[in-house]
């Protein structure tokens, strides 16, 4: 514990954790060299993030999952399910791309343990998709309109003996099991324990130990790769991610079509079911920034983009909770950075209401000028780079197109340079034209 | 049925269903009730062009049709239940490699509140599969959705087959989805693109000639 923290503001705590971060405490370089590299970069986001003006220029961070395994030749397949070639393309793709922050290689996540799992919640490849194509997301109503009761109630609970079971083939047996609070006193411990002997449900819990083993193994083969990545001077563009409460409620169990006729049907249960996820949604980021000393929280906003709702209802069902947990984790001391997908045009101004230099939104199809115009001065913005161009646009269509986007939202600081998506695909001569052009014409 | 077209309209969805089985029980016929409706939608795709309804009252406006036309289904001809006065023929499917669907049911649910015809092949339709059902269906306009990157590939392959099956010159290829732009339609080849359905359905219309 830091002395004097529980008397530090937000954005003090913020200051220390990333300059703690900054600092590579912790990390085994491989030589000064590299140690003051890693400093340099993390530095220049650190800068970016709290609206200092960066000493020489902006921050490099194209956003990608699947993109560097693709760029090295792989399948997503392989490095689904080999930790050694994800691992190799992390220490290659960092090298010779030579981004400011690199990607998060565990978010490519392990296929072993999810086909033990019986995971039905996306489609990975091999499972639905073919094996060059990354993971996509199944949505469906794994909650249905009764159930939101349970869900504010105990949403721990609902979790585990309602969602596991609908969204888990292998963990459904836990459906079965009773609420664990029987565990309290002695004489009525009897049925929960019971119940767990049961044949079908030691299944469910074996194949939680064995997706829990394997993935064991799986993250103890790919942290070398990882240490080697930070080692060599390459910092992680996250320490650990969340979820706005609304987009948690609408992608993972109403689904956008039944949450959406929720805002009519039953207003007050979504404002309590989002309300009550603000919390969960906050020790969830802290919790991961710590473990990986990393103070960044990446934040995918979804549902509330321009065209899915109005001003309207923006604020009374998507923004109050996000701002909550925007300044829980700014409370705590991390670094939130919302990934706002889709268009925010009509948005900006609810993100202005937040306090200077707490958060940072990496827009996709959002007007830049206008972003810069609005939060300027208030929050680190960035990305704003069409990902069509990386694909199927020129090296100098590239190079122009960063220039001119670097002069319209660069201003005098506060600005990352990065890409409108989480890339999956990326050709190799116009990606590194686009790092090599965010370096060049970025200085400040 | 000024009643019934504001409680649509108004999203009461409670109030629109009590009032068509109100009309229904009074002896009205369910042709008139379905014009009802019909008005109502045109006043809700207004709104939702304006930028004063969004996707959750188109949402609400498709499940209250639904909800009517399962009442109102038996007592009509086959005839009338198909509706007539279609101002054009949309071919409709998410491409090959993603498997995506809001955006594509929202355009659905818009072009059908404009009079279209929709077919609609649903998601990871294979490329072949659209130029079959081209052949079959004979629409005006075939609109290819896909979010992920990887759909612009798939959308080229489509317009690709679409001209060597000698279909191109005939039909309007749109596509609709969050990563397209200028630079992927001069790529897919196709004639017009959109991030969102409004935008989309006013192509559609103009060039059906509404």
């Amino acid at each position: 514990m830091i002395e004097g923290w529980e008397n530090m503001s937000s954005s003090q705590k913020q200051e220390v954790f990333l300059a703690k971060w900054a600092s590579g405490e912790g990390i085994a370089f491989a030589d000064d060299e590299a140690r003051a590299a890693y400093q340099y970069r993390a530095g220049l986001i650190r800068d970016a993030v709290k609206l200092k003006k960066t000493p020489d220029r902006v921050p490099v961070v194209p956003l990608a999952v699947f993109a560097p395994i693709m760029l090295y030749g792989y399948s997503a397949k392989q490095a689904m399910y080999d930790p050694h070639i994800l691992g190799k393309v992390l220490v290659d793709y960092s090298r010779d791309y030579d981004v400011d922050a690199t990607f998060i290689a565990p978010m490519v996540m392990h296929g072993p343990a999810l086909d033990v799992l019986g995971y039905n919640l996306y489609k990975w490849p091999g499972h639905g998709i073919r094996d060059e194509q990354g993971y996509q997301f199944i949505e469906k109503e794994y909650m249905k309109s009764e159930d939101y009761d349970h869900f504010i109630a105990d949403p721990t609970d609902y979790w585990l003996r309602v969602w596991f079971p609908r969204t888990h083939s292998a963990l459904k047996p836990l459906a079965q099991m009773p609420p664990l609070y029987g565990t309290m006193e002695l004489p009525m411990a009897g049925p929960w324990l019971c119940t767990l002997g049961a044949p079908p449900i030691q299944e469910a819990l074996k194949a939680l130990l064995e997706a829990g083993r394997i993935s064991f193994e799986w993250i103890q083969a790919l942290g070398p790769y990882i240490g080697q990545t930070f080692g060599s001077g390459y910092p992680m563009c996250a320490g650990s991610a969340t979820k706005a409460p609304f987009d948690a409620l609408g992608d993972s169990f109403r689904g956008t079509t039944q949450l959406m006729m929720d805002l009519y049907r039953r207003p007050e249960k979504v404002l309590e079911a989002v309300e009550r996820l603000v919390p969960l949604m906050i020790s969830m980021g802290v919790g991961g920034a710590l473990a990986n000393n990393n103070p960044l929280v990446f934040i995918p906003l979804h549902k509330g983009a321009d065209g899915f709702m109005s001003n309207e209802q923006f604020n009374k069902f998507y923004w109050p909770s996000l701002k909550k947990v925007i300044l829980g984790l700014a409370a705590n001391g991390c670094m939130p950075v919302c990934f706002v997908e889709g268009g925010y045009n009509h948005r900006l101004e609810f993100l202005a209401e937040l306090p200077k230099g707490e958060c940072a939104f990496i827009f996709d199809r959002t007007d830049m000028a206008r972003a810069r115009e609005v939060l300027g001065g208030k929050s680190c913005i960035g990305g704003g780079f069409p990902v069509s161009l990386i694909i199927t646009g020129t090296v100098q269509e590239v190079e122009q197109e960063t220039r001119k986007l670097l002069d319209t939202a660069a201003g005098d600081g506060g600005y990352i340079l990065s890409i409108g998506c989480a890339m999956d695909e990326a050709r190799e001569d116009t990606l590194k034209a686009f790092i090599q052009a965010g370096k060049k014409y970025g200085r400040y | 049925m000024q009643d019934l077209i504001n409680a649509v309209v108004e999203m009461n969805e409670d109030d629109a269903l009590a009032l068509t089985r109100k009309y229904l029980d009074a002896g009205t016929p369910p042709l008139q009730i379905m014009d009802a409706y019909r008005d109502a939608l045109g006043i809700i795709g207004k709104r939702f062009e304006e930028g004063v309804y969004f996707v959750p009252e188109l949402i609400m406006a498709a499940e209250m049709m639904k909800s009517a036309s399962e009442l109102m289904k038996p007592l009509m001809t086959a005839e009338e239940g198909q509706g007539s006065n279609k101002v054009g023929k949309f071919l409709l499917g998410t491409v090959q490699g993603d498997i995506h669907d809001i955006g594509k049911d929202m355009v659905h649910m818009l072009l059908e509140i404009s009079g279209f015809e929709v077919k609609d092949l649903g998601v990871d339709v294979p490329i072949q599969r659209f130029c079959d059902e081209a052949k079959e269906f004979q629409p005006d306009i075939v609109g290819l959705s896909g979010l992920l990157t990887l759909s612009y590939e798939s959308m080229k392959q489509v317009v690709d087959a679409l001209k060597e099956a000698g279909m191109r010159e005939k039909i309007k290829v749109i596509i609709g989805g969050g990563q397209l732009d200028d630079h992927v339609c001069r790529y897919v080849g196709a004639d017009a693109w959109v991030n969102d359905a409004v935008a989309g359905v006013k192509y559609c219309l103009k060039w059906v000639g509404k």
